[in-house]
């Protein structure tokens, strides 16, 4: 009774607070990150010399190091250079590269997948070649690619806790100071993931409902 | 000199010299040379691997020529312009073997895209044209099916309807009905005819032998990247000069009987 108590009183109050700061991490983390994603992974398959070994170079870089690397530096080591992040906006930098450097995959790998009488048929017309990868090749390559990147998104709803190290105080963030405070690490944890298990649980169903929105008869597969 | 109004008719409009392709020591084409006049139907025969797909994407610079020139009305294609390039290749139309519709748009919005990105056309003036453009090849009552849900021939015509709605003024098509079920080949053929008949310039390359003496003006036989012979339907077809058109020729109408 007590520890219910416990829960409702001060547990709840506080998780709700980490919540809303873990939902403004991950929405524009997502949405910059799609896009970002989107950006690199087509400069990578239709980019030319140094522009698309920069690219690489990009995803090489925000693949290869740790997330919580990546975080310290925007947070600890930007200030060497005099660039002072607040916690918040290191932490969204942060995630923000890393699932765009992910998507890129994701992205590149669909691209690959059109089949190249795609793009002949848009030249053949007179599109040129950015406006046929704009309105041919990518809107098909996002749909195919659309579950590999729900994947990466909900990479991103998890990996948002690790914003706590760099001080942002968000979800998993409000549970660590409960725990210490009160020991009750088992209450407070499995509290905790409860809530990260209901945000991935939301954002797989919208994940499904884009998708069906999205579908094209024949294009990926008949769904009933 | 260049514009329309002033063009001279008995030149040709287009005109293919001395293109030459290779991929890697292969030798595609070899020193090829075609022009066509306004009107005129051409097509393209000999075995598969003889330059006549190839032949047909240089036209468009779909794949890059290593050497030579096209001209249309007289003038130079500058394929190293991107706009020139732009602007030129929507006057030729093209028709792929395996249609190549956008598999993301229905119908509408196959033949739709070009008018609205290209043409710059409002979107709603470009649905209008589009939808005449279908109702021109039979099929205005798909044309919020999707490529998946069209036949092999619906898809041909579809692709056929999106190439006019940029108004060319020459038709490629490389073997427009080699991928299609042999009943499904007369739906695509009765549309180039009734392009041909409303004086379409085209050339055509195709293993339809039989179709192709009805349409062409003039007959091409091309093999290992160069052409070997040129004339007449009849002639070409059943007294060639050439030993090796002859037999070509008559394997071919065996095979297809």
């Amino acid at each position: 009774m007590e520890d219910v108590r416990y829960i409702v009183g001060e547990v709840l109050p506080a998780l709700w607070r980490g919540l809303l700061v873990s939902v403004s991490l991950i929405v524009p983390s997502l949405v910059l990150g799609l896009a970002g994603g989107i950006l690199l992974g087509t400069s990578r398959v239709y980019g030319t010399g140094w522009f698309r070994r920069l690219c690489d170079g990009i995803v090489l870089v925000f693949r290869g190091f740790p997330l919580v690397i990546q975080l310290y530096i925007w947070y600890f080591g930007l200030p060497r250079i005099g660039i002072y992040l607040s916690p918040y906006a290191a932490s969204v930098c942060g995630f923000v590269c890393c699932s765009a450097a992910y998507h890129s995959e994701y992205i590149r790998g669909a691209l690959l997948s059109i089949r190249p009488g795609q793009m002949l048929a848009g030249h053949a017309i007179g599109l040129t070649a950015f406006q046929t990868i704009r309105h041919v090749i990518l809107p098909q390559a996002v749909r195919r690619a659309l579950p590999g990147c729900g994947n990466e998104i909900i990479y991103l709803v998890k990996y948002s806790s690790l914003a706590y190290m760099i001080t942002c105080i968000e979800l998993t963030g409000e549970g660590k100071i409960l725990a210490s405070a009160s020991f009750k690490y088992v209450e407070v944890f499995l509290t905790v993931g409860i809530v990260y298990l209901l945000l991935v649980t939301l954002v797989s169903r919208a994940l499904e409902v884009l998708e069906n929105h999205l579908v094209i008869p024949g294009f990926e597969r008949y769904r009933t | 000199m260049n514009d329309v109004a002033s063009f001279d008719h008995s030149l040709p409009i287009l005109d293919i010299s001395h293109v030459t392709k290779r991929y890697g020591g292969m030798v595609i084409l070899d020193d090829v040379s075609l022009s066509i006049r306004r009107g005129e139907i051409k097509v393209l025969i000999g075995p598969s691997g003889a330059g006549k797909s190839t032949l047909l994407q240089s036209v468009n610079f779909l794949v890059k020529p290593d050497s030579g020139t096209i001209r249309l009305e007289g003038k130079p294609v500058d394929a190293s312009s991107k706009q020139a390039l732009c602007r030129y290749r929507q006057q030729v139309g093209m028709i792929f073997q395996d249609f190549n519709l956008f598999d993301h748009l229905t119908a509408l919005g196959n033949v739709e895209l070009g008018l609205v990105h290209v043409k710059k056309i409002r979107r709603n003036e470009a649905r209008d044209r589009a939808m005449q453009e279908l109702e021109r090849v039979g099929l205005a009552d798909r044309a919020h099916h999707y490529p998946a849900q069209l036949s092999g021939g619906q898809k041909q015509r579809v692709s056929i309807a999106r190439a006019l709605a940029m108004d060319p003024k020459v038709m490629l098509l490389d073997e427009p009905t080699s991928a299609l079920d042999p009943e499904l080949i007369g739906e695509v053929h009765a549309v180039i005819t009734r392009l041909g008949e409303a004086g379409m310039t085209m050339i055509l390359a195709t293993h339809q032998i039989g179709y192709a003496r009805n349409l062409a003006n003039e007959v091409v036989f091309m093999e290992n990247g160069r052409i070997l012979e040129q004339g007449p339907p009849e002639k070409i077809l059943e007294h060639a000069e050439l030993e090796r058109t002859r037999a070509f020729c008559s394997r071919i109408a065996d095979a297809r009987g």
